[in-house]
């Protein structure tokens, strides 16, 4: 059982297209382009602390950070629901 | 990281050849010159290093050589350990400063270093330099660890006004930034500033890049990229020897792909092979020069290629002035690792432990151990990690030694006995106590040398091995003590002491401090001290002397006890001496000074007594163990109490008792019970009552060395209260309370504790009419005291006492000892408050106050040098106030002027 916040999947979106390659690096999350421009990369995140690695290393790339959203376990990962959003 | 410091991160990274000159940006960095911080934040490739060293150069440049100067500190991520991150910090000044860190780097290398300690050693040399210093911190971001963050903010809040702290990364720094913003002492230079304008973009690309391009393919450029620095560098090496830079550049500007991705691939592509995996495999070093570069790659000619590519502008940002150590800009160096993880997943492992082969070979253990991490070689990581644990506790550097063993795997540790010791000892300092009686059983299994498991053990550091025995049997013996388990303490370290060698100074020292600590706890001080006596001479041959000094501290508060106040004395000044010839400013000296103090105090010497306080607090903060603060501050109670001056020494011991800072020493003279005695001076016996019933104390208590002085404050209060109730039986009470006190104090050979029970019995003797009990007690007290030079423990009883010893006298048989108590205690009613022209006179401590004032202190200042809480300090103004009949400062200093009441300064 995980607690709230300790909770499996994370999506982030990012202003920017950023190529399939980039997964490995980012701990083999899945990246879909949009027609918006922006990347949204999505998949499970362990806890708290590995997704402030994942936030570091996403702030290394230079990208712009859109949004981060918590996903909700037990509904379909292709519909977020969003809990906590950063500019 | 054990070795030296890596002289490279000192130094301000070399100004690269084409540039842009951004004087809107270094015109406002000059003007900044009050604020406190500059601080410079923005994400990666905005070009925050390249404007400091611009800058830098202009600000050196403008002013007479010498009347500047640059420390640079180029951090990593290894950096993110207090012990390491300050040591650094220090040599950054002391590269530009020659010696003004040499009193915190003294600091750093003893044994339990505080930050603040460390720091304020180096403000208060940097206070005293001459010239103007900036302070680069280039990527801070990289730095997490809480007390580095406290420690930095302790450091601006502390800075001289000529030197300046530049911090630059790409997150804001945990520092307190909006108060800082809110006084003016901050400047900010973020992104949006740093961004390229247009005409900057205009210029980089074709003045500085020599690309011939028209407004629009600028604008455009500049449009796509928003002025991202990194990104036009990218997009103009893309464009570098291509035909169609326009149809370039229309594909760049409608592409919505990440710019570095696209730019990267643009510029990689154009590459030869072999420099596309050249990249690709040293993108993993944080790092680069020739041979290690041979060493990863498995190639020659890496010193060859780190120039071609330094003059191509590929992103390599030379360390060095000799150009032998090079870094990838780090937006580049993600990039290609995301390459490199993509492309070769499975070769990433092989190189790292080429680098880490490499970086062994050369010395370089962190980086070694970090390259074995990131292979995924523990078994490597941890043969590197082994041998690294004694210096790496030597230098205190808990953070990086705790961060490698967590990175370890379990399973690796059950085969490995002196690597579990490594956890313990991690944490043992942390204070966690849980898990480590079970590592501790997982190292022991191993000493078995019958074991058939042997061969299955890896140990690679046999001489620390050896030691193990006697190191599982302290941590025990420390875990005991911390748990209260006295009986477990003695048998752990009695043990430990066992499998000491003789000539061993640590291994002998410490369990042997340990089992005195447990004898006197039981109030053994015969054994105590001699095994303290024991102790120091190992610690000291061992080269501890802050330790045993520390011990000085713990055998003289036992010869006190013991009545052996000669031997305190020589013991507190042997500590000095010592101190004086190890090294200025050892922790411990404070300490030794307010130990005479609090001898010289009790031998009636008050001026040396203020002295010696005086002495402890010019030290400075850092040459005082955590207690010397309350220590302190119970001393000069002591004078105050001594000097007349009642309610100063109770807010005093108020203050103590809230600083009390317990080390494992038994506290046998609780600041609570000192403070009930002077609430009995002023005759609050109730209070004083109070204070007991709370402790518990009773006059039918089974007694105990811990709480005898306690029990004896118990007796006063209840004299006290005889005196003014006349309760005969209550009185029969307290004698019986302290014939068994004495009893104790004989049986146990503590002749100090005997003084201070005769005292109250020869007070109690007479007020029950007993006049040969009363003398009786008082000649067997004169008779322990006189050649040890006691005066004040009679002395502070004042009348009553005064009226003993006189019919003492009076009966004959005395001798000088008693005339001088009696001059003393003749003097005492003349010492106190010196002839005032006032109703309600001034007590000593509100005259220091009151000379204060007449100075351009503030109250948090005149708090500070009084070693006061600012609280007090405004007690005590409110008080002169009331007693001059004056309602302000100023008003007050004049009428103290009119009175004469302070002497004009010489």
């Amino acid at each position: 059982m995980t607690t709230d916040d300790e909770a499996g999947g994370y999506e982030f979106r990012v202003r920017g297209h950023l190529a399939p390659r980039w997964a490995a690096w980012l701990d083999g999350m899945s990246l879909t382009n949009e027609s918006d421009g922006t990347t949204s990369i999505r998949g499970p995140v362990t806890d708290q602390a590995a997704l402030h690695g994942l936030l570091q290393r996403l702030r290394d790339t230079g990208l712009p950070l859109i949004s981060v959203t918590q996903l909700d376990p037990s509904s379909n990962e292709s519909t977020p629901t969003p809990r906590r959003t950063a500019p | 990281m054990s070795g030296p410091l890596l002289e490279t991160k000192l130094l301000a990274p070399r100004r690269r050849r084409t540039l842009v000159s951004r004087p809107r940006l270094s015109e406002r960095l000059s003007r900044g010159g009050e604020s406190a911080l500059t601080l410079v934040s923005a994400p990666a490739g905005f070009g925050k290093t390249t404007l400091l060293t611009e800058w830098l150069a202009e600000w050196m440049a403008a002013a007479p050589a010498g009347e500047r100067s640059v420390a640079w500190l180029s951090l990593d991520e290894r950096d993110n350990d207090p012990a390491l991150f300050w040591r650094y910090l220090v040599a950054a000044f002391d590269r530009v400063a020659p010696g003004v860190g040499s009193n915190a780097l003294t600091l750093l290398q003893s044994p339990r270093p505080a930050a603040d300690a460390v720091l304020a050693a180096l403000l208060n040399d940097l206070g005293a330099i001459a010239n103007d210093v900036v302070l680069v911190l280039d990527d801070f971001h990289l730095i997490g660890e809480r007390e580095v963050h406290d420690g930095m903010a302790f450091l601006l809040e502390h800075l001289p006004a000529h030197v300046r702290l530049v911090i630059a990364g790409r997150a804001d720094p945990a520092l307190p930034l909006a108060r800082l913003r809110g006084r003016g002492q901050l400047l900010e230079v973020r992104a949006a500033e740093l961004r390229f304008t247009a005409e900057e973009a205009a210029t980089y690309l074709t003045d500085a890049m020599g690309l011939a391009l028209t407004a629009r393919d600028v604008a455009a450029l500049e449009e796509r990229t928003e002025g991202w620095i990194a990104a036009l560098q990218l997009a103009a090496l893309s464009m570098q020897g291509r035909d169609d830079v326009a149809g370039f550049i229309a594909t760049f500007a409608g592409d919505d792909r990440y710019i570095v991705d696209y730019l990267v691939e643009e510029v990689l592509q154009r590459q030869p092979d072999s420099v596309r995996t050249f990249l690709l495999q040293t993108s993993i070093l944080s790092r680069l020069s020739g041979p290690l570069c041979d060493a990863v790659t498995g190639q020659d000619g890496g010193r060859a290629m780190l120039e071609a590519l330094d003059r191509g502008n590929l992103f390599l940002v030379p360390l060095d002035d000799r150009r032998r150590w090079y870094r990838y800009h780090h937006l580049f160096a993600d990039v290609l690792q995301a390459y490199l993880l993509d492309e070769q997943p499975h070769g990433i492992g092989e190189l790292h432990r080429r680098a880490s082969d490499w970086y062994e070979e050369h010395g370089e253990l962190s980086e070694a151990v970090h390259h074995a991490l990131a292979g995924g070689d523990f078994e490597r990581a941890a043969d590197l990690v082994e041998p690294a644990i004694p210096e790496l506790r030597r230098n205190r550097q808990e953070a990086t030694l705790r961060s490698w063993l967590e990175a370890l795997p379990d399973e690796l540790f059950r085969v490995r006995p002196v690597l579990t010791m490594g956890v313990v000892a991690s944490l043992m300092t942390r204070g966690d106590l849980e898990g480590v009686e079970e590592r501790l059983r997982q190292a022991e299994q191993w000493l078995d040398p019958a074991s058939d498991r042997a061969a299955e053990m890896v140990v690679v550091d046999e001489a620390e091995f050896r030691t193990l025995p006697n190191a599982i049997a302290m941590y025990r013996a420390g875990i005991a003590l911390v748990r209260g388990d006295v009986a477990g303490t003695m048998t752990h370290a009695g043990h430990a002491l066992d499998l000491a060698g003789e000539d061993d100074g640590l291994a002998r020292g410490a369990p042997a401090a340990l089992l005195g600590l447990a004898y006197w706890t039981c109030g053994d001080l015969e054994a105590s001290s001699r095994l303290y006596v024991d102790a120091m001479a190992s610690l000291e041959r061992a080269g501890h002397h802050s330790d045993v000094l520390g011990c000085s501290i713990a055998l003289a508060d036992m010869r006190l006890a013991q009545g052996r106040l000669r031997e305190a004395m020589s013991i507190f000044e042997r500590g000095l001496q010592r101190a004086e010839q190890s090294r200025p400013g050892i922790r411990g000296a404070a300490d030794m000074h307010v130990g005479l103090s609090q001898l010289l105090r009790e031998r009636h010497e008050l001026d040396a007594a203020r002295q010696h306080l005086q002495a402890s607090s010019e030290l400075g903060e850092h040459a005082g163990l955590p207690q010397n603060r309350y220590r302190w501050q119970t001393a000069m109670a002591g004078i105050l109490e001594a000097e007349g001056d009642l309610d100063g020494a109770v807010a005093l011991l108020d203050e103590a008792e809230r600083r009390y800072v317990g080390d494992f020493s038994p506290d046998v003279r609780p600041v609570a019970a000192l403070r009930a005695r002077v609430l009995v001076r002023q005759g609050r016996w109730a209070d004083a009552l109070e204070w007991a019933g709370e402790r518990g104390l009773s006059v039918d208590d089974e007694l105990t060395y811990l709480h005898e002085f306690e029990h004896v404050t118990l007796a006063r209060a209840l004299l006290t209260r005889y005196s003014a109730e006349r309760d005969e039986r209550s009185l029969h009470e307290v004698t019986a309370l302290l014939e068994r006190l004495g009893q104790a104090a004989v049986d146990g050979g503590r002749t100090g504790s005997l003084i201070d029970v005769l005292v109250v019995d020869a007070l109690a003797q007479q007020a029950l009419g007993a006049v040969s009990a009363a003398q009786a007690s008082l000649r067997r007290a004169l008779s322990h005291a006189e050649s040890e030079g006691y005066v004040r423990i009679f002395v502070d009883e004042g009348p009553p006492m005064a009226a003993l010893l006189k019919a003492l006298a009076k009966d004959g048989g005395t001798g000088s000892y008693v005339r001088r108590l009696l001059a003393a205690l003749d003097g005492n009613a003349v010492i106190s408050p010196v002839s005032q022209a006032l109703i309600h006179p001034l007590s000593a401590r509100e005259l220091d106050v009151l000379r204060l004032l007449g100075t351009d202190l503030d109250g948090p200042d005149i708090a500070r040098r009084l070693f006061v809480s600012l609280n007090t300090v405004r007690t005590h103004t409110k008080n002169i106030y009331a007693k001059l009949g004056v309602n302000n400062r100023r008003a007050a200093v004049r009428r103290a002027a009119e009175l004469d009441l302070v002497a004009r300064p010489r």
